[in-house]
């Protein structure tokens, strides 16, 4: 009993923020004097703790609106997905989770630069939270940006069945726009019943792309249109929440500009060819003039998969005349995050090698898969591996550190990727400076925690080794993590 | 492109004696977008007097289980062709015994993605086990072996 007397205080938190989130989402179109009018509004908070309590349950959803299937799924606070977090940049966050499933579970702060025994992986970081107990997140988030929370146990269902929420670090000051808008994108592969299907860790789906789906939601509901206004200015916050599919993403008629990859800003820039690429666990944040013609509906699509594209959704202008006669004059550039930066004359080398999968030239043997009937993933065994090494499944005690660095050290992080196969690479616990891509330097001073290499890509980036722990390092198609693509590094 | 491949169809037709199978042969293949052997196999089949048409998806595994093909035995495609399935990167002469004797069964199926197999580089190595499987629950047996 003595755990519910914290819950009283947390529950006015929740009611308080909850109050503010619905006021914002009520208002519809704003001005960006009006934006910053609200922001002045705020109840006055002297760096109190935003406290927050939230629960991992079964839960039932629509997908496809008020008249489509009940789909029964897994969910924070009963939703998909979970409520979405919004903390203030340098201000400390206590967040309670309790778990109401029948299974571990623990959350993962995807992005943000915590202490380890934050940072929600099960063995390695801290026991995982039993089924009826709970466990208290406690960090200050000092990077402003679009993050997301996750579970890091029986990632690949308890993601895929739907636990997945945005965390929003607000900056200091508001950024001048109009609306600021988030799509948490998730891909279901649902069975024809609208329930989602079975078929979990299924060996070909973990040997090749993973457990892409067929049905893709925003926000949890799948092909709604979005309202939009004339002349307003829209700052979207693109989340890829998905197990396994890679999106690319065009908004037909307008020109978005990326301010933010992965929760840091970079140089705002239009993306080459006019597509977003967002992996699962990735973001970006962009930055959209509504320069359409009111009335006018104009196509979101997604044409990653070559012969498999589809419109995500619609932005259907309103009837109204223009907010405003010529786009907003203010600078889309977000203030930088304080990140280290790395002393590359000085940094310490490292190299990731992705090998196996389907198509992989045999290059497990010897690790598990790839022998015999040539089926990597065949009877639970690894279908991957990171420098001749397989780390399956969530996280464990005792997994060894592929390598050490000395706190404070730069670390020059080569990837190459030798499959045949796509694979976001995520980092726990920092955010790496994207050095280069195959030899040629990525421009717009990127920082990822997330990295996406195509089939025989080499990456080069850099991070500052600033906090102690054992990190993981990981593929985030959750099937290749739990097949082997993982490792971890320690920080001494 | 696909003229191509019924021209190369027809040549191999006209200059390869085939007994059993006379007429081309529909078929579809249901693939994983991102994958390059299932197309080279395909490419084989097409030279073998079929007529392949090629359809991605991303829930290939979905498919093949849809299809009756037991998990553990998955090839990296599935074919649909004149009532049955053949899943996996099966030698053309395991596909045409199968077509031509029309045995009481679901389909055929070579697991995995074997070195040397069609549609595959690389040499040989070993036997691979072709196996039979039904929709009614009853155990996978051994079809041929190669």
């Amino acid at each position: 009993m003595s755990r519910c007397s914290p819950s009283i205080e947390i529950a006015k938190g929740i009611r308080v923020h909850s109050d503010f989130h619905h006021l914002i989402s009520r208002r519809g179109f704003l001005v960006a004097a009006a934006v910053a009018a609200s922001a002045s509004m705020r109840p006055v908070r002297a760096s109190a703790t935003e406290e927050r309590r939230i629960k991992v349950a079964p839960s039932q959803v629509r997908f496809t609106g008020p008249d489509g299937p009940h789909t029964p799924v897994w969910a924070y606070d009963r939703t998909v997905p979970g409520p979405t977090l919004r903390l203030r940049q340098r201000e400390p966050a206590r967040v309670v989770v309790d778990n109401g499933l029948d299974e571990d579970t623990t959350v993962h702060w995807h992005g943000i630069r915590l202490p380890n025994a934050m940072d929600g992986v099960p063995g390695l970081t801290q026991q995982p939270i039993k089924p009826g107990e709970s466990f208290v997140y406690e960090f200050t988030p000092p990077d402003a940006g679009t993050f997301w929370y996750h579970p890091h146990a029986d990632s690949l269902v308890q993601l895929g069945r739907g636990l997945a929420g945005a965390l929003i670090v607000e900056e200091a000051e508001p950024v001048a726009v109009d609306r600021d808008l988030l799509w948490l994108l998730q891909d279901w592969r649902l069975a024809k019943d609208g329930q989602i299907a079975a078929g979990f860790g299924n060996m070909m789906d973990a040997a090749m792309s993973g457990r892409v789906g067929n049905v893709v939601t925003i926000n949890g509901v799948a092909l709604a249109d979005q309202k939009v206004r004339a002349g307003e200015r829209i700052r979207l916050r693109l989340a890829n929440a998905s197990l396994a599919r890679i999106m690319a993403l065009r908004f037909e008629g307008h020109r978005p500009v990326v301010v933010a990859i992965d929760g840091q800003p970079c140089d705002p820039h239009e993306p080459d060819g006019g597509g977003l690429v967002l992996a699962p666990a990735m973001r970006i944040d962009i930055v959209l003039d509504m320069q359409g013609d009111p009335s006018k509906r104009y196509a979101v699509t997604d044409d990653f998969y070559d012969g498999l594209a589809y419109t995500l959704t619609n932005l259907v202008y309103d009837t109204g005349p223009p907010l405003r006669p010529h786009p907003l004059d203010a600078p889309v550039r977000l203030p930088a995050n304080p990140l280290p930066s790395p002393d590359l004359a000085r940094a310490e080398r490292q190299e990731i090698v992705l090998q196996g999968g389907m198509m992989g030239g045999g290059r497990l043997a010897g690790v598990g898969g790839m022998m015999g009937m040539g089926m990597p993933g065949m009877n639970g065994e690894a279908a991957w591996a990171i420098n001749g090494t397989s780390m399956t499944g969530d996280g464990h005690a005792g997994m060894a550190p592929q390598f050490t660095l000395k706190r404070g050290a730069t670390c020059h992080l080569t990837m190459r990727n030798e499959t045949a196969w796509w694979h976001p690479m995520h980092i726990h616990g920092f955010s790496m400076s994207v050095l280069s891509r195959n030899g040629s330097p990525v421009p717009h001073r990127q920082w990822q925690d997330t990295v996406l290499l195509a089939p025989k890509d080499t990456i080069e980036c850099a991070f500052v080794a600033d906090n102690p722990g054992d990190w993981m390092l990981h593929c985030h198609v959750a099937d290749h993590q739990m097949a082997g693509l993982m490792t971890v590094f320690r920080v001494t | 492109m696909k003229l191509t491949y019924r021209l190369a169809a027809l040549a191999a037709l006209i200059a390869t004696p085939l007994p059993a199978v006379a007429a081309t042969i529909e078929a579809v293949m249901y693939k994983n977008p991102q994958c390059s052997c299932c197309e080279s196999y395909a490419a084989y089949l097409e030279q073998n007097g079929f007529k392949v048409d090629i359809k991605s998806v991303n829930n290939l595994s979905q498919i093949s289980s849809d299809a009756g093909v037991p998990a553990d035995l998955e090839g990296c495609h599935t074919l649909m062709v004149d009532g049955y399935v053949v899943d996996g990167l099966v030698p053309i002469d395991v596909v045409k015994k199968l077509l031509t004797d029309r045995p009481a069964i679901t389909g055929i199926t070579l697991a995995g993605m074997p070195t040397g197999a069609p549609g595959m580089g690389g040499e040989k190595a070993g036997t691979w086990t072709i196996y039979a499987f039904t929709k009614d629950g009853k155990a996978p047996t051994v079809y041929a072996t190669r």
